[in-house]
């Protein structure tokens, strides 16, 4: 059986080679996270637009949240010869290998969105994104100015092992650990998801401490508006009795936000369409790139809130 | 081809008679024909390091699925399998990155562990008589649940042995690179081919499977080859795992979340029933063939959203049991 | 089931030969329902033991608020899929998709609400109109349960695979509807239904109680519990009896999918937005758990409603019970495969036989 098929390969292959074509589009693999918000789907939705727009072949491949799909795409986006990958990489660890073989086969990686560990610097051309850890500090920096320095914090993670997860809880407590009068008393992951926010908000606060919760810091909008929830069924008062912080930007924030139920988002732009192709390009023609690109994003609060709602794309 | 010359031997020596077969090669003819579908409609697909792909990349579900073929042919079920990778995964990371085993050893121990757990659940459901369905999904339960405990982040495995490991590979030629994680597969598949036709462990696996009650009137060890196959299942999930680490020079405990249904669903592809004693690991292979040009072709076709790759992927294989169950002959399943 | 069981509190009974109708006759009765509810109350006594707190009830804003109100609201998808898996099981099958029918579901009915752009659904314009939302929810869990019962009644797919191929590609449809967003929505009408409260109780547990009545004057107040467990037991008897076995067979499917619609409407009304990659998702797990605990047997037959209904609510009580006393997550996987070996066990003849000696007859 196995000769049969190699046969068939061989005979197969060099009559395709024969139909193909020199490429004049840049051909783009990307290997997106998943769906798994609209935070990933505006991204995504920026990213087919801008390549639309100037006439890039983009193979987009959803991994569904899983890292072995994201490591087979991008060894099909090898085997497709694209010009160029883009990757963002589900979870930090376990891509070194696939980039290397990216590398051998001289088709350059930039990195999207989130960071990928690896021993060896040059396995991606460039990282574009955005800055998580600062994204905790400003969080944190609202928090200490709205509570006065003083606040007992009760926060919700994302999912664990994500960099997004890592380093927004890196900036938050670096920036915490200046004031004595602010701490964090219980953290526990809610995936990023809302019902997940609402879940452990509701089991916060049931906890013998509950009480002393002045401040909520959530990882992104979709937990604090679970939380939010969870903290009206409970008869409190969200924004009021409850400081509450989170990060990401999307409208459904700034609705409760111009409701008095949110007091803070720290924006984090999910439409790199345009920056991400403009290195794309500069990658393709061998030209060199800096080796981070911070994407442009700023803090919402309360009071910009109702001004700023029409304008938020997603 | 190998199947047809050594039928007139297979027909001596086992029961089965040949139209047994007939799924086999009604799963081969649909696998070649989208091979060649897909061939043609994207470039490059015909290359020789997207059929090495195919097997590399789908090393670990394929080396799962042949565990599990096994199990399934003895009449039974495995849940666990999935969640023993990320288990096993995250559990040599862990050993190796935070208390500094060695790569031997941390290997060793895990498949050595995966292999008592396997006989463990095999104990519960030989001798106890309980569902393997409902054993197997306390093995699931249990495996995520220690993998989780043990790391909830994946962790990176920088040990030198596994930089050199996640290397390895035979270079046959320039732009044909054969992983490590397809040649275990492909040694795996054929030590099952091998024991499945010509040994009586594997005869008497088939034995159980089709009819368990004339196997025990039979004189065969009916518990023992229960045992045996849910052993054999929870090693080929820790070599899976193993495999994993290797692909990813890292562990994760979510690694293989939600494999054993494409496991599952690429041992029913390739003619195995469920009801046991049919099949064999060869319909495996072509299972997970199949599986891997489907995800192939959707990245070669990489204009799919998220949802109608999903969409895709669920027609395509319900399109594919439809065509076996009618080109199948009708037999009464009691 | 056998009358073969000697529970140990009716040990003597047991022994005698001519059965005494009344103490015995009656926890014999109880036999499959013992050892689940057993354990509920082995998690409940601990909880009154070791966690402070658990037990308090207060009533805010009309309505009742504590750990135990959290059993029953949390706990009644799980119910409802746990019910609707029992009968599918009962027939000899199995019901993967139930969580991509929640998604389903809870999709359809927040783009009928919310209607967002780029979903197909947003021509349909029910003008907030409850009923008819609930409608479109269900509507379209019923059409995947005729799409899973076709598959295994008609075509005779292996459940197994059948409704895996639902539940890989039920996701992606919901999806599809919603555009990959996550639609949200005020609707106080539907929000009612997750997180409002009848009787001071929270709403989802009302309509699981609701339903499960009505689910058990369906089976047991009717033939047809009968004949689930005529076509699970023997489909080729069954069909000589009479039973229209494919007819069974695509109802089963149908409820299934049905309850599991309902449990989406609930999941969806709760966080007032469809989460579709994350509603229901390894629910199906917890179902099947629940059917087992429940004492229905997977290989089909006899089936217990009550035993999945109390099967579920142990579930649920273990998630609360970890989650109230900050342990990880993770534990309740360990906890649930325990759970899962040791109730199978005590339910297992062969294993009960080590314990119970025969006494002569």
């Amino acid at each position: 059986m196995n000769r049969f098929i190699r046969t068939a390969v061989v005979a197969a292959a060099t009559l395709s080679s024969s139909f193909a074509m020199a490429a004049d589009k840049l051909v783009v693999g990307f290997a997106q996270v998943g769906a798994e918000s609209a935070w990933r789907t505006a991204n995504s939705k920026s990213i087919k637009d801008e390549a639309e727009k100037r006439g890039i072949e983009l193979k987009f491949v959803d991994a569904q949240q899983k890292q072995e799909n994201q490591i087979k795409a991008i060894r099909s986006f090898i085997a497709q010869r694209v010009n160029v990958i883009v990757l963002a990489p589900v979870v930090e660890a376990g891509f070194e290998p696939v980039l290397r073989e990216a590398k051998r086969a001289h088709i350059p990686v930039i990195l999207s969105d989130r960071r990928a560990k690896v021993s060896d610097e040059s396995l991606y051309a460039t990282f574009i994104g955005a800055d998580f850890v600062e994204e905790g500090r400003r969080a944190a920096k609202f928090l200490a100015e709205k509570t006065g320095g003083k606040s007992t914090i009760a926060e919700l993670e994302g999912t664990p092992g994500s960099a997004p997860a890592n380093d927004r809880k890196k900036g938050f407590d670096e920036i915490i650990a200046k004031y004595p009068d602010m701490k964090v008393i219980m953290s526990q992951t809610g995936d990023f998801t809302r019902a997940k926010g609402k879940e452990v908000m509701e089991a916060f606060l049931k906890s013998p401490d509950a009480g002393k919760i002045t401040a909520l810091y959530a990882h992104n909008d979709d937990m604090a508006l679970g939380a939010i929830q969870a903290i009206e069924a409970a008869g409190k008062k969200p924004g009021v009795d409850i400081t509450i912080v989170s990060i990401d930007g999307v409208k459904s924030a700034f609705e409760a936000m111009a409701e008095g139920k949110l007091n803070c988002t720290v924006e984090c732009n999910p439409l790199i369409g345009p920056q991400l192709f403009d290195l794309v390009e500069k990658v393709a023609a061998g030209q060199e790139v800096p080796k981070r690109v911070d994407v442009q994003e700023g803090v919402f609060t309360q009071e910009q809130a109702k001004d700023a709602l029409p304008n938020r794309q997603y | 081809m190998s199947i047809a010359l050594s039928q007139p031997r297979v027909a001596r020596r086992l029961p089965l008679p040949s139209r047994q077969t007939l799924p086999l090669w009604i799963t081969l003819g649909v696998c070649l024909l989208m091979y060649v579908a897909a061939g043609l409609r994207y470039d490059n697909f015909f290359t020789p390091q997207v059929a090495v792909n195919l097997i590399g990349d789908n090393a670990f579900l394929g080396v799962t699925a042949l565990g599990l073929t096994f199990v399934i042919l003895a009449g039974g079920i495995d849940l666990s399998i999935g969640s023993a990778i990320g288990c096993t995964s995250v559990f040599i990371a862990a050993m190796i990155e935070n208390h500094g085993w060695s790569a031997p050893l941390a290997i060793g121990v895990a498949l050595l562990g995966g292999t008592i757990i396997g006989i463990v659940q095999g104990l519960l459901i030989a001798f106890f008589e309980l569902q393997p369905f409902l054993v197997t999904l306390g093995g699931l339960f249990l495996y995520r649940g220690i993998g989780l405990l043990v790391s909830r982040e994946s962790i990176s495995l920088d040990n030198p042995m596994y930089v050199w490991l996640s290397g390895v590979e035979w270079h046959v030629r320039d732009g044909v690179d054969i992983p490590l994680a397809a040649m275990i597969f492909v040694v795996l598949l054929l030590l099952c081919v091998y024991v499945a036709r010509w040994r009586p462990a594997g005869r008497a696996v088939y034995a159980v499977g089709g009819n368990e009650q004339s196997a025990l009137l039979m004189g065969l060890p009916v518990r023992r080859v229960k045992i045996g196959v849910y052993a054999f299942s929870g090693f080929c999930a820790a070599l899976a795992g193993v495999t994993a680490t290797i692909y990813m020079s890292s562990g994760a405990a979510l690694t293989g979340a939600g494999l054993e249904l494409d496991a599952i669903a690429a041992v029913v592809i390739g003619g195995t029933l469920l009801s046991g004693g049919v099949g064999g690991p060869l319909g495996t292979l072509l299972g997970v063939l199949i599986f891997g040009i489907i995800q192939t072709a959707i990245s070669f076709e990489g204009t799919l959203s998220s949802w109608w790759a999903r969409i895709v992927v669920g027609l395509l294989l319900l399109a594919f049991i439809l065509l076996q169950t009618l080109l199948q002959p009708r037999e009464t399943h009691s | 089931m056998s009358t073969g069981v000697a529970i140990p509190e009716a040990g003597t009974a047991a022994a005698s030969a001519a059965p005494k109708p009344n103490s015995a006759g009656r926890l014999r009765a109880l036999g499959p329902l013992l050892w689940p509810a057993l354990a509920l109350a082995a998690l409940l006594l601990f909880n009154l033991a070791f966690t402070p707190g658990f037990y308090k009830i207060q009533s805010i804003d009309g309505r009742l608020y504590g750990s135990l109100i959290d059993i029953l609201n949390r706990g009644a998808p799980t119910l409802l899929l746990s019910l609707g898996m029992t009968l599918v099981i009962a027939t000899g099958g199995i019901d993967l998709s139930v969580g991509a029918v929640m998604a389903l579901a809870g999709a359809t009915a927040a783009c009928l609400i919310a209607r967002p752009e780029d979903s197909p659904l947003s021509v349909i314009n029910v003008h907030g109109l409850l009923p008819l939302i609930v409608f479109g929810g269900m509507a379209m869990a019923l059409l995947a349960g005729l799409w899973n019962g076709v598959l295994v009644a008609v075509f005779r797919l292996q459940p197994i695979v059948a409704t895996l191929i639902l539940m890989v590609a039920g996701r992606g449809a919901a999806q599809l509807l919603t555009n990959g967003q996550i639609p949200t929505f005020d609707h106080p009408g539907f929000n009612f239904i997750g997180s409002g409260s009848l009787l001071m109780l929270p709403m989802p547990f009302v309509v699981g109680v609701i339903a499960f009545v009505i689910m058990l004057g369906l089976v047991r107040g009717s033939a047809l519990g009968l004949f689930i467990e005529a076509v699970g037991n023997n489909r080729v008897a069954s069909r000589i009896a009479g039973v229209n076995a494919t007819g069974v067979r695509l109802a089963c499917y149908v409820v299934s999918a049905l309850l599991a619609g309902l449990a989406g409407l609930i999941v969806t009304a709760d966080i007032k937005a469809a989460d579709v990659n994350n509603t229901g998702l390894y629910m199906e797990l917890d179902a099947i758990l629940a059917v087992a605990i429940g004492g229905t047997s997977l290989a089909g037959g006899r089936f217990y409603l009550v035993g999945s209904a109390i099967g579920a609510l142990v579930i649920q009580t273990l998630t609360t019970t970890i989650l109230a006393r900050g342990v990880a997550p993770e534990a309740t996987l360990v906890a649930k495969a325990v759970i899962i070996v040791a109730l199978c066990l005590l339910q297992s003849p062969p294993f009960r036989a080590l314990f119970v000696r025969r006494r002569a007859a």
